[in-house]
């Protein structure tokens, strides 16, 4: 366990190395810097040079970039170029609205999505799984663009019982207007529900053919008991891996679903990072997302360690 | 422990109603399944009776309806077949019972052992919950009494210490263990009827014995009627009281065990008796083995309204091929479905042909392994490269030297783990040696397949355990034999379709097999194009891995005499790996005995199964189920597994299982190698001094203890 936990954390950090390198490349590859977003097409050659020096860009790429590294092995990470405040307080607010997302969509999708899943799995080829499988094969395959645009014409231009937009003046939290919430997690809900539910079902039907299952039936146990004690929980573990490599794409989903409901999360803030070249923002941003999506497969791999008793982490 | 059992013994008893009334009654059952490609007719017309107390033993190959027949009996077979004849529990019909009834009856009255019981234990539920949970679905007790019989129970089938094994999870007991669980969860309710679907199938031979003591202790203790369901018949000699053969379907014979094989009377019995090597020493095989021709009556056939059997039957005669024979007393409780019962004789398959002496050993060996050792994975550290070692590599064959002669047969023997298919890698390359040398005719060989060249890869052949996994299912039979013949020998395409169609007819194919895919062909047929491949290059060792393991005992025979006949045409070379001594008795003129990745004995196959032998020899032997239900084995049965070996044995690597061990010499000295006077190449590793072993192997000294587990 021990020797797993070492080797996993040490790949993750050479993850997030890789990832910063390849993110700092980008942006200098990129036309275009900071003080030309800033200052305009008018700015003098004059006004871009004084800004390119207080920011400390005349240096070169490489000095920048251990610089920059330097400061966060130190936990600084940096000021925004755009808001010359610390990136940190930038980026909390957003963080937290985020989450509060985030963590909606999951709470819905996950036991949902499970739930549905095992049913669907029991009453395989039944013409109420037939219509569930095409459902979710619809929602697998529609963009999260297009679910949240239809949805906001059904429900709030349609039948006007939703606010169509999200936005929230600064400074305060989503959860004091919970209603404008409901559209984006259903638009987030709707294609990490019908992954899990068709990851689900196939792992019942699967552990439903299996020869402990014959046993318990042939030790006389009622269906309900079946399911519950032999099947659920051994056609949960492969979900589990699913649910987690889920959470990192769904932070790709938030990106489209703030944007297209207009609301101030981690998602708006990133493509304002990279309209703006704004390089400290844009690296701390990506340190995030990557490694929300390192630790949540590690989270996997630790539960299903935790809830398989023949997996050794080792 | 016995207060609950016996207890509810009593009321088992008080059950029976009727003393006359079979406990059991299987009328004319017929199961047809219906596929997309059409029906399937697994049972055609079975009937038979057990009685409380009895075990009948249920034999036949594969596909003649016996698994089909046990889950039928359970109410439990899959899609919605046609179910034709009747069942009957103490006189109840089966088929009138509502899902509930059936229920309550499951794991209550009728209880059933499968084949593998990894596969039927539930991998994330501790082994005692799973035990615990048929006894309290069916029995009115409190949690207290309930956990307190669950861990009766685990003892009662032979398994020390019951508290922490019922903490343990299935994959860490041994296939034994877990097979016992499986047998503690039947037993839960003291069942009327005990249903045991091949339960020593997937199990060594060590094992197998110790399960077999246990079902035997069984009949002794619960009164309940056994079906047990097996191919092999040597362990339904060894625990049945009658035997029912099946065939296609059909019910054709039904005697008491010893009349059953001593006084066979329908032709596919004797057929399915003169199919088996036996493992005895002395029965120096001169004749060859015989073998039921063709395959078994398809069951996607629909009843032709003649002897299903006739195709295949020496006797068979108009009235056979015309007219369907119904089962009839042959004498008193001796049924068969035969029209000619008086004429079957145990010699009806025996034609004697006697075998042809094998080659001589000559001069210059044809293979030479010496000093052979193979360790899997590496040493490993607490923290990945840092911090103490914590576990240490597996050794999987540690110096094994043997020889191979010019057209002569090694027979590897031991259990699995013992490091014998390591040892058939390591030949042919697939998996590199650490040391040691393999040398074909004095020259020696690359360690790993890609470093050999053509002529060395097509000098030394494979034959594998599987053939349906072995052959690529994607390309006709015409490929799979082709292929070699390309890579191997440089003739010309026209010689090559020519040279295949001649090693098609040599496994007893015709040229119409060359365009089949492999998943058309039945497990034996697709054997022998695996063989048919392995003779493309001409090869001069063939290393054949569990070749007929997975074969039904009259194919078996089949690719055994393929074998033999091919060895002394071409003079072909082979390593011959089994698990089944009777097999490797057959074919070897040497033998080669290992046990945890050591050489526990060699040599002439007659000196090694015959005393003195080594005491894993011994085990073996005493284990080995004999096709006689009077063979009198000695009850000598090893605990446990083969060690998983992370460290070097200091002492002997067989001690810690040894019935005969002397004592801290064993732990502490490896063994010596002992050599018989009389047989100078006959090698055995052990502390103990061969007169000794001799005596006391001879049967005059008192059987060695054992314990189930050590």
């Amino acid at each position: 366990m021990t020797r797993f936990l070492v080797r996993r954390i040490s790949l993750i950090v050479v993850t997030l190395l890789v990832v910063s390198t390849a993110i700092f490349a980008i942006t200098e590859i990129l036309p275009g810097d900071v003080a030309q977003m800033v200052m305009g097409q008018g700015a003098t050659e004059q006004n871009l040079k004084h800004i390119r020096e207080t920011l400390g860009l005349d240096r070169p790429a490489p000095v920048r970039y251990l610089d920059w590294i330097g400061g966060v092995v130190r936990g600084d990470m940096g000021d925004s170029f755009v808001q010359k405040i610390p990136v940190t307080q930038v980026i909390a607010p957003r963080l937290a609205n985020s989450l509060i997302l985030a963590g909606f969509a999951f709470l819905v999708a996950v036991p949902s999505a499970v739930a549905i899943g095992v049913w669907m799995g029991v009453r395989q080829g039944s013409k109420t799984d037939h219509a569930v499988s095409v459902g979710s094969l619809v929602a697998i395959s529609l963009p999260e663009f297009v679910t949240g645009v239809l949805l906001i014409i059904v429900f709030s231009s349609f039948l006007g019982w939703l606010p169509s937009s999200s936005a929230i003046l600064p400074g305060t939290s989503p959860l004091t207007r919970p209603l404008i919430l409901v559209l984006p997690t259903l638009t987030l809900t709707g294609v990490l529900f019908a992954y899990i539910m068709r990851m689900t079902r196939a792992n019942v039907i699967e552990v439903l053919n299996t020869q402990y299952v014959r046993t318990a039936v042939l030790k006389g146990l009622p269906m309900r008991r079946v399911l519950l004690r032999h099947v659920v929980p051994n056609a949960m573990l492969p979900t589990i891996s699913v649910i987690a490599v889920n959470m990192g794409w769904m932070l790709g989903g938030l990106i489209i679903v703030e944007n297209v409901f207009a609301y101030p999360g981690l998602g708006q803030l990133l493509l304002t990072a990279i309209n703006t070249r704004d390089v400290p923002l844009l690296q701390t941003l990506a340190l995030i997302i990557a490694g929300t999506y390192a630790l949540s497969n590690l989270v996997a791999d630790l539960s299903y360690g935790a809830l398989d008793p023949r997996i050794r982490l080792t | 422990m016995a207060t609950t059992i016996t207890s509810t013994l009593e009321t088992t008893t008080a059950r029976i109603a009727d003393a006359d009334q079979p406990l059991l009654k299987v009328d004319g059952l017929s199961v047809t399944f219906f596929t997309p490609t059409g029906a399937v007719h697994a049972v055609r017309d079975a009937s038979f009776e057990i009685k409380r107390g009895e075990v009948v033993g249920l034999v036949g190959e594969s596909g003649c309806g016996k698994s089909t027949m046990a889950y039928a009996i359970m109410g439990y077979l899959p899609g919605e077949p046609e179910v034709g004849g009747a069942v009957y529990l103490d006189g109840q019909d089966m088929a009138e019972l509502g899902p509930a009834e059936l229920r309550a009856l499951r794991g209550n009255r009728i209880a059933m052992v499968y084949q593998d019981p990894a596969l039927a234990l539930n991998p994330t539920m501790k082994v005692g919950l799973q035990v615990l949970e048929a006894i309290s679905e069916h029995l009115d007790l409190d949690a207290a009494q309930a956990a307190e019989r669950m861990v009766e129970l685990i003892e009662s089938v032979g398994l020390p210490d019951p508290e922490r094994i019922a903490e343990s999870y299935p994959h860490q007991l041994s296939g034994g263990q877990q097979q016992r669980i499986v047998i503690a969860m039947a037993l839960a309710c003291d069942p009327d009827l005990l249903l045991m679907d091949e339960p020593t199938t997937g199990l060594d031979v060590t094992t197998e014995a110790t399960i077999l003591d246990l079902v035997a202790d069984l009949k002794g203790r619960v009164n309940a009627g056994i079906l047990y369901v097996s191919h092999n018949l040597g362990v339904v000699a060894r625990i049945a009281d009658r035997v029912v053969v099946m065939y296609a379907g059909q019910t054709v014979e039904e005697a008491p065990v010893r009349d059953l094989f001593k006084d066979p009377r329908h032709p596919y019995t004797v057929g399915l008796l003169s199919c088996v090597p036996k493992p005895v020493a002395d029965t120096g095989a001169v004749t060859r083995l015989q073998s039921i021709q063709g395959s078994v009556f398809p069951s996607a056939q629909a009843d032709p309204g003649m002897c299903l059997f006739s195709d295949r039957c020496p006797m068979a005669t108009d009235r056979c091929t015309g007219e369907a024979p119904h089962p009839a007393s042959v004498s008193n409780s001796h049924e068969s479905r035969c029209f000619y019962p008086d004429k079957v004789s145990t010699d009806l398959w025996d034609e004697s042909v006697e075998r042809e002496a094998p080659h001589e050993n000559g001069k210059e060996p044809t293979l030479t392994v010496k000093g052979l050792h193979r360790v899997y994975g590496k040493w490993q550290r607490k923290y990945l490269f840092f911090g103490p070692k914590v576990k240490p590599p597996v050794r999987a064959v540690e110096n094994v030297d043997f020889n191979v002669g010019a057209g002569r047969t090694v027979g590897i023997v031991g259990e699995s783990g013992s490091g014998k298919s390591t040892v058939a890698r390591s030949i042919v390359g697939l998996v590199p040696r650490d040391s040691g040398d393999v040398e074909l005719r004095g020259e020696e060989l690359p360690a790993e397949a890609d470093n050999r060249n053509a002529d060395q890869k097509g000098s030394l052949r494979m034959v594998f355990q599987n053939p349906t996994s072995s052959l690529n299912p994607k390309l006709p039979v015409r490929h799979n034999i082709l292929r070699p013949l390309q890579k191997f020998t440089d003739m010309s395409p026209s010689e090559r379709e020519e040279r295949a169609c001649e090693l098609l007819e040599s496994v007893g194919l015709d040229a119409s097999y060359m365009d089949r895919q492999p998943l058309q062909l039945s497990g034996g047929q697709q054997q022998r194009v695996a063989l048919a491949a392995a003779f493309a290059g001409d090869p001069e060792l063939i290393v054949a891995d569990e070749p007929v393991s997975a074969l039904d005992v009259s194919v078996q025979a089949q690719v055994l005499n393929l074998l033999e006949d091919h060895q002394r045409e071409k003079g072909t070379s082979y390593v011959f790996i089994s698990h089944d001594l009777g097999v490797v008795r057959y074919v070897s003129d040497e033998i080669l005995v290992l046990y945890a990745g050591h050489v526990a004995e060699s040599g002439p196959a007659e000196d090694v199964l015959s005393t003195p032998s080594h005491p894993y020899t011994e085990a073996l032997l005493s284990a080995a189920p004999v096709p006689d239900p009077d063979a009198t084995p000695t009850p000598i049965r090893l605990g446990g597994s083969v060690p998983k070996q992370h460290e070097q044995f200091e002492g002997c690597f067989f001690a810690s299982r040894c019935p005969r061990k002397l004592g801290d010499v064993c732990d502490n000295t490896p063994p010596p190698v002992q050599t018989s006077p009389g047989s100078p190449t006959h090698e055995i590793h052990c502390h103990i001094p061969l007169e000794e072993l001799a005596r006391l192997q001879d049967g005059s000294v008192a059987t060695p203890a054992w314990s189930p587990l050590p």
